[in-house]
């Protein structure tokens, strides 16, 4: 049996007395989407971060690819195949948009199979055109709106060709149309096969995410957190319907509200 | 004559289209002219010197302006150099075509010692850490007088040559190679070498970059270690004309003339420091000249500094061009600014103000 491509075993991260993952493990095979979900402050993206490697864990390792990659450096990280995205938009704002996306290109990932510099930039403008904002490729990243911002943290991911992203809120702060737009490309990056001279083998995605009703349709699992600890592990179905989750996350229906207030 | 053809055309095109690379040119061509100009040796002492000195200020601004490394103390390259340079000189009597790129080697081993403390430290705290290593090294300097010549220097080092032309046509032609191999090397634009594109990134955001797969460590050594070695020629070529290697190659002041020069030419571009420095440091030479500019001359300078950072607060190359040069809203293409639409897509540079009366005439 081979070793799970994502493995992560046992980690916990402590803030000073705060436990912000607790013993967290999980695996992820090749070819699967799996959404992290839990209340706010619950740890999913503490646990992300632990994965790429901005965080350290206190205790716990995590496996990428049979390799242990816990406490490794974010950019060998990047360079074996995993890409992230932060919930928080950080693009290099006086750079342009192309410029922006340039920069995976640049990296030793993106450059391994010999390709030539001056491919870098066509590169670059594949990957804003697969997630639709290449006509705004020359305007510096500063005056993008959040919704083209978080378009551009997708497209700075997936110029590396990642064989695993791990996306923080994809959907944070756009629109409905832009949240369906974002999903449907997730959906088509996971099919795999060449945007122009972007090759993508379906990347496995981690996507933590509050849009359940936008999430659910394109995940093939789903994992809940709740105060650092994952409750529940399995099909959206399952978890939906499952106690803990409805008590600890999604809630519940209450019957005498609607009676009181009318 | 197909390629002459081709080749005024590049020359259209590439330079003359785009009024800062005419300056650019013309400055160029004024810095060859000086010497059949004046043969005084005053003029040109302080043209060589200011020569110097840009390439002592663009090094700086290849570490701290492009990539952000903020370094207060970055007479440390410049003096390492110059005591290496002297030093040899006058121990070993080695020419200065050896000296020069022995202590620009030098200061490139002390540019990646230097860069250890930017592996964990940021923003002003790396500028303090920084601002301490040429203050340690004098320290050493003076506890050995008899072989670095404690506070007096090492003297009586050998010139390039004997003629103030020559010397001033060295420093020329160094300054030109020095100058455009940091511009090419930061140059976010440049096709050649995409290491601009990574520097100004580490700047922006370095865990972005980071996540980019980005090795940062690597490029802000690297970023280091060019500035290291361009802060060195600059100290070489120094000692070798002023034929004294001082305590003031490491003053903190010298340090911060740098930071003053980049900052009042434009941070982050390689010709705003090659400007700061020729019109500020000519400037004050020749307030000297006169009795009341001698006086005045901190003053000016301060205030002069003051009005620039008040009005200019990007740097006066960066305000110039603003004003003659004018990007295509559509193409981002360079135009003059007097063009009315764009020399590459023949998009309206400028919105055209239409009033309703002019509308309702059909004029618009």
């Amino acid at each position: 049996m081979t070793a799970p491509f994502l493995n992560v075993q046992n980690v916990t991260k402590v803030f000073g007395g705060l436990k912000a993952v607790n013993d967290a493990s999980f695996q992820l095979e090749r070819h699967e989407i799996v959404g992290l979900i839990g209340p706010n402050g619950a740890g999913k993206s503490t646990l992300l971060r632990l994965i790429t490697g901005i965080l350290q864990p206190t205790s716990g390792k995590v496996f990428f690819k049979e390799h242990d990659i816990t406490g490794q450096s974010i950019s060998k990280t990047v360079n074996k195949g995993l890409a992230c995205t932060f919930q928080i938009v950080k693009p290099f704002r006086q750079l342009p948009v192309l410029a922006n996306v340039m920069v995976p290109c640049l990296s030793p990932r993106s450059r391994r199979k010999g390709e030539w510099v001056k491919t870098v930039e066509l590169r670059a403008r594949d990957a804003l055109e697969f997630c639709g904002i290449s006509d705004l490729a020359r305007e510096p990243a500063s005056v993008l709106s959040h919704g083209d911002l978080k378009r551009l943290e997708l497209a700075r991911a997936i110029a590396t060709e990642p064989d695993l992203l791990l996306l923080d809120e994809p959907f944070g702060g756009l629109n409905p149309a832009e949240t369906t737009l974002v999903a449907k490309s997730l959906k088509r990056l996971h099919k795999g096969g060449r945007f122009g001279r972007l090759h993508s083998e379906g990347p496995a995605m981690l996507i933590v995410e509050h849009k359940l009703a936008d999430l659910m349709p394109i995940v093939d699992r789903v994992i809940v957190l709740a105060f650092g600890e994952i409750i529940a592990n399995g099909l959206p179905e399952e978890v939906v319907a499952d106690e803990r989750v409805i008590e600890a996350y999604i809630g519940k229906e209450v019957k005498g509200l609607e009676a009181r207030s009318q | 004559m197909i390629y002459f053809n081709l080749f005024f055309g590049w020359i259209k095109q590439e330079i003359f289209a785009i009024p800062g690379r005419v300056i650019a040119l013309v400055f160029f061509l004024l810095l060859i002219a000086l010497p059949l100009v004046t043969q005084d040796p005053f003029y040109l002492r302080v043209f060589t010197l200011a020569l110097i000195f840009a390439i002592f200020a663009a090094s700086w601004d290849v570490l701290s302006g492009f990539t952000g490394q903020l370094n207060l103390g970055h007479a440390l390259f410049f003096g390492v150099s110059a005591y290496t340079a002297g030093l040899l000189n006058i121990h070993l009597q080695y020419s200065p075509w050896v000296t020069i790129p022995c202590g620009a080697v030098i200061a490139v081993s002390v540019g990646l010692f230097a860069g250890i403390p930017a592996l964990r430290l940021r923003g002003f705290y790396l500028g303090l850490v920084t601002l301490t290593f040429p203050l340690i090294l004098l320290g050493i300097l003076f506890a050995f007088p008899n072989f670095t010549g404690g506070e007096l220097g090492v003297s009586g080092i050998s010139r390039v040559s004997s003629s103030a032309v020559v010397n001033y046509y060295t420093a020329m032609v160094v300054f030109t190679v020095s100058v455009m191999i940091m511009w090419k090397f930061t140059d976010a634009k440049s096709k050649l070498l995409r290491t601009g594109i990574i520097l100004h990134a580490i700047r922006e955001d370095e865990i972005t970059a980071r996540a980019s797969g980005i090795n940062t460590t690597y490029y802000k050594f690297m970023a280091f270690a060019l500035s290291g070695f361009f802060a060195g020629i600059a100290g070489g070529l120094y000692v070798h004309y002023m034929r004294i290697a001082g305590p003031q190659t490491l003053d903190l002041f010298f340090s911060f003339q740098a930071i003053l020069w980049t900052i009042f030419g434009g941070i982050a571009t390689i010709y705003g420091p090659v400007a700061g420095v020729f019109i500020l440091y000519p400037l004050l030479e020749f307030l000297n000249l006169t009795a009341w500019g001698e006086l005045l001359r901190q003053i000016i300078f301060a205030v002069l500094l003051i009005v620039a950072l008040m009005f200019m607060p990007e740097g006066i190359t960066v305000w110039i061009l603003d004003k003659i040069e004018v990007k295509c809203p559509r193409c981002k293409v360079v135009n003059v600014f007097y063009r009315k639409k764009c020399r590459a897509c023949r998009a309206p540079l400028h919105l055209v103000r239409e009033s309703a009366h002019q509308y309702n005439k059909g004029e618009v």
